[in-house]
């Protein structure tokens, strides 16, 4: 009994402290977050829902896991996935140690090539659009994009280099999901190509990524850009939105094999937005998607707000 | 301790210190790289100088001493400040490196008491406020209880004016307390913001939405985890870009609001006294605050009746009210131009850091021209011109570590506008709030969790200290 009582009375210590720290805004925290990322649950995984651990990034949504050695470390939590559909991944920089033994840094980002903002639809295509509007006063192309084979699947390696910094900056991109995920290099030394490549021909994949990005039928839905239109959608009904506001809300949606909304996620809306469309998704009805004669999950992307169509003028148009 | 050993333990720190990058400070030389500017003297624009079209200059001058005004509780030509107020002159806090910039080595706030700007009896200081830092408004991101609890569900974000006109000649019955600086400051529930130079926003508010949009089109794809969007106008929805958020559409709005929140004259775009953000969820201003001034609301009207003057546009300058004066002052400010022969480093240092900034990637964000204006019916000198203000005039998300947990328009609290860099050479003060004098400290204060500014700092860090010194150079010849 004695012992429970000091028990309750730790707790209750415990309790007023944590409530003595409610009395302060947390530092370092944003709490007023504006437009932001959500979902309409909590176990679907998500792209931006990675994790970053010493050794390793594994990301569920795209299937991949990269392992990393001693000689790297996790660097800082990018930003929240933007409004034209771009991802920071993860950052992977190097452990301290001497300058010379730096390996470089690694960023990797994802393109949701349902938003872009390029028109590009390609890995090879945002690619080319990346060294197209690289500054050729500042930077020389060392490697042209081109397509390759790495761990069974398509990439496109492009490399360019900043005389002036002395810095290299390789990049590896693929397909997935209709994604383009992209793996950049940073370093001192171009030969870090090679580290790279060898890295990456050994990252485990499963799910989205594995096989070539053919994965199991059934295990990740199947993207189809502008699927929601006249000829797929049996019934919708418009969000109402409370105010009016002037950002582009991209969302992605997988849709069951009954033809239902069964998850949301918004790469960036305000709170009343997303509760908006919520609402109105909630109403859509699809026609099941068939694959083989079997209905099938489809996953899509939609845009309301700025630069939203109207969905009546949507051509589903099925790519991979 | 041996001497000798000493010795070597000097010898050896000695070097790194001698070679590590420092920022080489307030660049000094001709006032904003302008050859017959002096500190109280800014120039205007070229074509303005020359008179296209005729009386604009006059505008101009006009304008400049509208800035400089002397505003006061009533009882003058220029009455209405308060009863809340951050300052009672434009040009006591946009003052550096000459009337229109940012803020001053000495702050004026600090000296508001001892030079009867305030009443001491009845206002004290807040702590923030010192001799020799940056002159700031405060803003609390929450409403607070009444114990001072911080209600994180509740977001303010409003500015807390410093002082109250109580005690000062004619606001005798006007009795107001400061806000609970003391108890937010306790609660870490206060963040500040610095005073926006305005030279060069002509050029910047003559920049149609399209060349904005197809100068981040460029950046659509770059390797270096940056995106970025538009501050939208709410009423609008064409890209708003003053202010440290881009909340602001026009040079004219952030006149009206300035003159109202920083010193709370009334105006034709704000016609009604402010209150503090939680005044304004009571009962708002007491009774005996109101029409202090005694000549009626706004207290900054245009002037139907004027002096009748032999010079038509000294006449039809003074018609116009006192924010439209500001915005044209503004308007016609020239922008600061580089020293690249003569900043820290020299030519050599001017190019070579140039290049730097590019390939680590600052210019992604820092794009160092816009081209071109729109065409402008003020003057010439605002047609169709280069806008080299380092600038996207894009909001980004800058981290947890700038966040200030204070929404605008559509910039959440992690968002901030790209700050122009223009001008930066002679800066005192950097990043919103001026917590740094120290350009290489503001450099890598972009860098935190959740900022799009990760991977170029983590590109900035890789360079040499040689390398990184001649970035600072070269933002300090700017």
């Amino acid at each position: 009994m004695g012992r429970c009582l000091a028990s309750v009375a730790l707790a209750a210590v415990a309790l007023l402290m944590g409530a003595a720290g409610a009395d302060e805004v947390p530092r370092n925290t944003l709490i007023v977050k504006g437009a932001w990322p959500s979902a309409s649950d909590p176990t679907t995984p998500l792209p931006e829902g990675g994790e970053l651990a010493a050794g390793s990034y594994q990301n569920a949504y795209f299937g991949l896991t990269l392992r990393f050695s001693s000689r790297w470390q996790p660097g800082l939590a990018g930003p929240p996935p933007s409004d034209s559909g771009a991802y920071v991944l993860a950052q992977i920089v190097p452990a301290a140690g001497p300058a010379a033994a730096r390996p470089g840094h690694l960023l990797i980002s994802a393109q949701d090539m349902f938003f872009t903002a390029t028109a590009t639809r390609s890995a090879l295509a945002l690619i080319n659009y990346t060294s197209e509007h690289l500054d050729r006063s500042v930077y020389r192309i060392e490697e042209a994009p081109r397509e390759t084979r790495l761990a069974g699947r398509s990439f496109v390696r492009f490399a360019y280099y900043a005389p002036a910094a002395a810095m290299h900056w390789q990049v590896l991109a693929t397909e997935i999901r209709c994604h383009v995920v992209e793996f950049v290099l940073v370093s001192a030394e171009g030969a870090r190509m090679a580290e790279l490549l060898q890295a990456i021909d050994r990252m485990p994949q499963t799910g989205a990524a594995a096989d070539g990005g053919v994965a199991a039928a059934g295990e990740v839905p199947l993207c189809i850009a502008n699927y929601a239109g006249p000829d797929t959608l049996l019934e919708h009904e418009e969000p109402r939105f409370t105010e009016s506001r002037f950002n582009s809300i991209p969302v992605r949606i997988v849709i069951d094999g009954a033809g239902r909304v069964k998850h949301i996620h918004f790469l960036r809306a305000f709170p009343d937005q997303a509760h908006a469309i919520t609402d109105a998704l909630r109403r859509w009805r699809f026609k099941p998607h068939l694959l083989d004669g079997r209905s099938v999950e489809v996953e899509t992307g939609l845009v309301f707000g700025r630069g939203a169509a109207p969905v009546a003028a949507l051509a589903p148009a099925a790519s991979r | 301790m041996d001497k000798r050993v000493v010795f070597l333990a000097v010898c050896a720190v000695v070097p790194a210190a001698v070679l590590a990058q420092t920022d080489p400070g307030v660049r000094g030389g001709a006032i904003n790289g302008q050859p017959g500017a002096t500190a109280t003297r800014p120039l205007p624009l070229l074509s303005v100088i020359e008179e296209q079209p005729r009386g604009v200059l006059e505008f101009f001058q006009n304008g400049l001493s509208r800035f400089q005004d002397v505003e006061t509780v009533n009882n003058s030509a220029n009455v209405g400040l308060g009863p809340r107020f951050n300052m009672n002159q434009c040009s006591a806090c946009h003052a550096q490196p000459t009337i229109g910039g940012s803020g001053a080595a000495n702050n004026p706030q600090f000296a508001a008491i001892g030079d009867g700007v305030v009443d001491g009896a009845t206002n004290t200081m807040p702590s923030f406020i010192t001799a020799h830092g940056p002159t700031r408004e405060a803003r609390f991101p929450f409403f607070m209880s009444a114990s001072g609890a911080p209600l994180t569900g509740s977001p303010n974000g409003g500015v807390e004016d410093l002082f109250t006109v109580s005690g000062l000649a004619g606001a005798a019955g006007c009795s107001l307390s400061q806000p609970a600086f003391a108890q937010a400051l306790a609660a870490n529930n206060v963040i500040y913001r610095i005073p926006t130079p305005l030279f060069g926003a002509g050029l910047v508010e003559n920049l149609d939405d399209a060349t904005l949009m197809a100068n981040k089109a460029a950046q659509a794809a770059n390797t270096l985890g940056i995106t970025g969007t538009f501050n939208r106008n709410g009423n609008d929805g064409t890209i708003a870009r003053f202010g440290w958020k881009a909340q602001n559409k026009s040079l004219l709005m952030f006149a009206g609001e300035a003159y109202n929140v920083e010193m709370g004259i009334t105006n034709e775009l704000f016609p009604n006294e402010r209150p503090l953000p939680q005044e304004d969820q009571a009962t708002g201003l007491p009774a005996g605050c109101m029409n202090l001034g005694g000549k009626g609301y706004p207290e900054d009207a245009t002037n139907f009746q004027v002096t009748a003057s032999a010079d038509q546009a000294a006449q039809n300058a003074q018609v116009s009210s006192d924010i439209v004066m500001f915005a044209e002052f503004a308007r016609l400010l020239a922008p600061p131009l580089p020293a690249p022969t003569t900043g820290p480093g020299g030519a050599s240092a001017f190019v070579a850091g140039l290049a730097l900034f590019k390939s680590v990637g600052c210019a992604a964000c820092h794009t160092p021209t816009l081209n071109a204006t729109q065409a402008s019916q003020v003057t010439p000198s605002l047609s169709k011109a280069a806008v080299n203000a380092f600038s996207d005039f894009e909001i980004h998300d800058m981290g947890t570590g700038l966040a200030d947990n204070v929404s605008q328009g559509g910039a959440g609290g992690n968002q901030f506008r790209t700050a122009p860099l223009w001008g930066a050479g002679q800066r005192i003060y950097f990043l919103h709030d001026g917590r740094t004098s120290d350009l290489l400290v503001a450099i890598r204060a972009h860098a935190s969790s959740g900022s799009e500014a990760n991977e170029v700092v983590e590109n900035f860090n890789g360079l040499s200290p040689t390398q990184q010194q001649e970035i600072l150079d070269f933002v300090r010849s700017l």
